[in-house]
């Protein structure tokens, strides 16, 4: 083939893969929002020029109204402003935490899945301590010994959360294992990481990247529940706005913690309707079957 | 295929070992990540200024003079015996710290957990008997919806709604001050926003496995020839397919009885509701290591028990699945 015409065939399978994509059209506003959302949090110190973490006295506490849209939180300061850079953390955390997850995850599925025998019960037993410790509560006391930032935020919550996905990669890699293509690779004299990271691992690519999606909005919901229970001290996310909204709720002021509230929901709902479009679209024999969402997820808690 | 009633015993037996092997590794993981902290448990409670005679006594008190060794032993023997040492915030045994919760969390989780199951059940069977109907479309968006929320923010909500705006119900607690005793109409009137709360949030984890699991069963061959013999579609929907289609959700349930701790957290925060859930939070932010040992061991326990007796169970429904 010449390089044109692998460049062709590159073109058309990302046409069908868009044309399948699209056909979902909840997935695709889904990442349109998403899009929008990415681009508002990089672009953040552009469209609220200043210091928005600085308080504005006199405003305190304020309604939604034509000058602060979302309203103003307890120290003046205007809601959407935070909750625009308030992204940057829970996208930050959303796409670090679950990379993380996800190549721990495959790394060890597919050594599980590959050697069999000892290393598969070492390494399966191992995933199945961290599914028998509730997860929030060792996250909690991991964030509070070690010092409360960001990245221990990230490494606790990946580091509890690759389980799930070692089992769906080990399964898939012992399938795998029983097909000709690998055993004539085998017999053939093919090195270990030859068959793990040239057949094992691109084989699954599509699956795992579909898990990976799906695990995301748990990611999110968790980063928000420890940020709620204020254990992390970011000045600006959307969690901490919720921690806040706590001691002033019951004066009223709904939109302290209905807004964060939502952009933490609308965020999650966003990103499983993206995993369900990227699984109908690599995987044309599920389209159209919505239940499969359910089955995915009641597989994950597995 | 082994015989079921042959291989159960020994599959039990078996199960039960590797359980208790991963309580004890539990147990140790616990144990280690408290103590290996930076600063370690004594530096958590004792006054910087506080004398080297006083910081001994307190230390002898607390058991943490012995060597680390010999503290795991004693912490091992001591979860078998009852005896999980002093709480630093309280003084008190953590046993009777955390025995004294735990009526609160049932009061709460045993109804909600009830409703869950029963209301998810329920709306995936009504789903499933008109499948692909605005209906069912309804009833799966909306259990979806509630699952992708944040249980916080939920509880936020219905607590600003129904306690601020139309005053309702009461702002959190689990009973009023001005009551005397348990008094069921006061305790009711704090159970509903809490237990409704996490009923919503949960609610997805039955009906849309009940539902996938029902399309998948009716779809099998057995149900063919059920309908081809000329049942009733009732018949063939209740009789034959039900059973089999309920069957994941015993496996939910296990896992469910094992996350209960992480929603009780959440909910009794936002609440104000005090129970185990209250508890943890409280004691890991004051950095109560022995409650926080025995709260964590607790939990796993309970979710290392529930996923075996899941198992167990599971083998006894399904004769299909064979113990090896």
């Amino acid at each position: 083939m010449t390089n044109s015409s692998i460049a062709k065939s590159r073109l058309a399978r990302a046409s069908t893969f868009w044309r399948n994509y699209s056909r979902n059209k909840g997935a695709l506003f889904a990442l349109i929002f998403l899009v929008v959302l990415v681009l508002a949090a990089v672009f953040a110190n552009y469209l609220f020029p200043g210091d928005v973490e600085a308080p504005n006295l006199g405003v305190e506490m304020m309604p939604p109204s034509s000058s602060a849209i979302l309203g103003t939180d307890y120290l003046g300061r205007d809601q959407l402003a935070l909750i625009v850079f308030g992204a940057r953390t829970s996208l930050i955390v959303a796409f670090a935490a679950g990379g993380l997850l996800a190549v721990v995850g495959t790394l060890a599925g597919l050594m599980a899945g590959y050697y069999g025998g000892k290393m598969d019960g070492l390494i399966m037993r191992c995933a199945d301590v961290f599914l028998t410790i509730p997860v929030l509560p060792l996250i909690l006391v991991i964030v509070a010994l070690t010092t409360p930032n960001l990245l221990n935020v990230m490494f606790a919550i990946g580091l509890t959360g690759w389980p799930v996905m070692a089992r769906v990669v080990r399964s898939d890699s012992l399938a795998l294992m029983k097909r000709e293509f690998i055993e004539i690779e085998r017999v053939m004299g093919a090195s270990s990481r030859r068959i793990l990271f040239k057949h094992l691992l691109p084989n699954q690519l599509n699956s795992i990247f579909v898990y990976a999606s799906l695990s995301i909005p748990a990611v999110i919901l968790t980063e928000a529940a420890l940020e709620f229970l204020g254990l992390t001290p970011l000045s600006v996310s959307w969690g901490f706005m919720l921690n806040v909204s706590i001691d002033y709720w019951i004066r009223g002021t709904w939109w302290m913690s209905f807004f964060p509230g939502f952009a933490i929901f609308i965020t999650a709902l966003a990103f499983y309707f993206v995993s369900e479009g990227l699984k109908e679209a690599l995987n044309p024999k599920l389209k159209r079957r919505r239940e499969s969402l359910a089955v995915q997820i009641a597989e994950q808690k597995k | 295929m082994v015989d079921v009633f042959l291989g159960l015993p020994s599959y039990i037996v078996k199960r039960s070992l590797v359980a208790i092997g991963l309580v004890i590794i539990v147990g140790t993981l616990n144990f280690a990540i408290l103590h290996l902290a930076p600063g370690g448990p004594e530096t958590v409670f004792l006054n910087p200024r506080i004398t080297p005679a006083a910081k001994a006594l307190i230390l002898k008190q607390y058991g943490l003079d012995k060597p680390i060794q010999e503290q795991y032993f004693l912490y091992l023997v001591g979860i078998v015996t009852g005896k999980w040492g002093l709480s630093y915030f309280y003084t008190e045994p953590a046993f009777d710290v955390i025995a004294a919760r735990v009526p609160a969390t049932l009061l709460l989780m045993v109804p909600s957990l009830i409703l869950t199951v029963i209301v998810g059940i329920l709306m995936g069977i009504v789903s499933v008997r008109r499948p692909y109907t605005m209906l069912d479309r309804f009833l799966s968006s909306f259990a979806f919806f509630f699952y992708s929320m944040p249980v916080f923010w939920l509880g936020f909500i219905l607590l600003t709604v129904f306690a601020v705006f139309l005053r309702v119900l009461p702002a959190g607690g689990m009973t009023s001050i001005t009551t005397s005793g348990f008094d069921v109409l006061d305790y009711l009137q704090h159970l509903i926003l809490p237990v409704v709360t996490l009923t919503l949030i949960n609610l997805a984890n039955f009906s849309l496995l009940v539902r996938s699991s029902m399309i998948e069963v009716l779809d099998q061959n057995y149900i063919m020839t059920a309908r081809g013999k000329g049942l009733s579609e009732r018949l063939v929907f209740y009789r034959h397919a039900l059973r089999n289609g309920l069957l994941p959700t015993v496996t939910m349930l296990g896992l469910f009885v094992g996350s209960i701790l992480t929603g009780a957290i959440l909910t009794e925060t936002v609440f104000s509701w005090p129970g185990l859930g209250s508890l943890t939070f409280d004691s890991i932010t004051r950095r109560d290591y022995p409650v926080v040992l025995a709260l964590f061991f607790i939990f796993s326990i309970l979710t290392i028990f529930s996923n075996l007796i899941t198992d167990i169970v599971y083998g006894v429904l399904d004769p299909r699945i064979t113990y090896d």
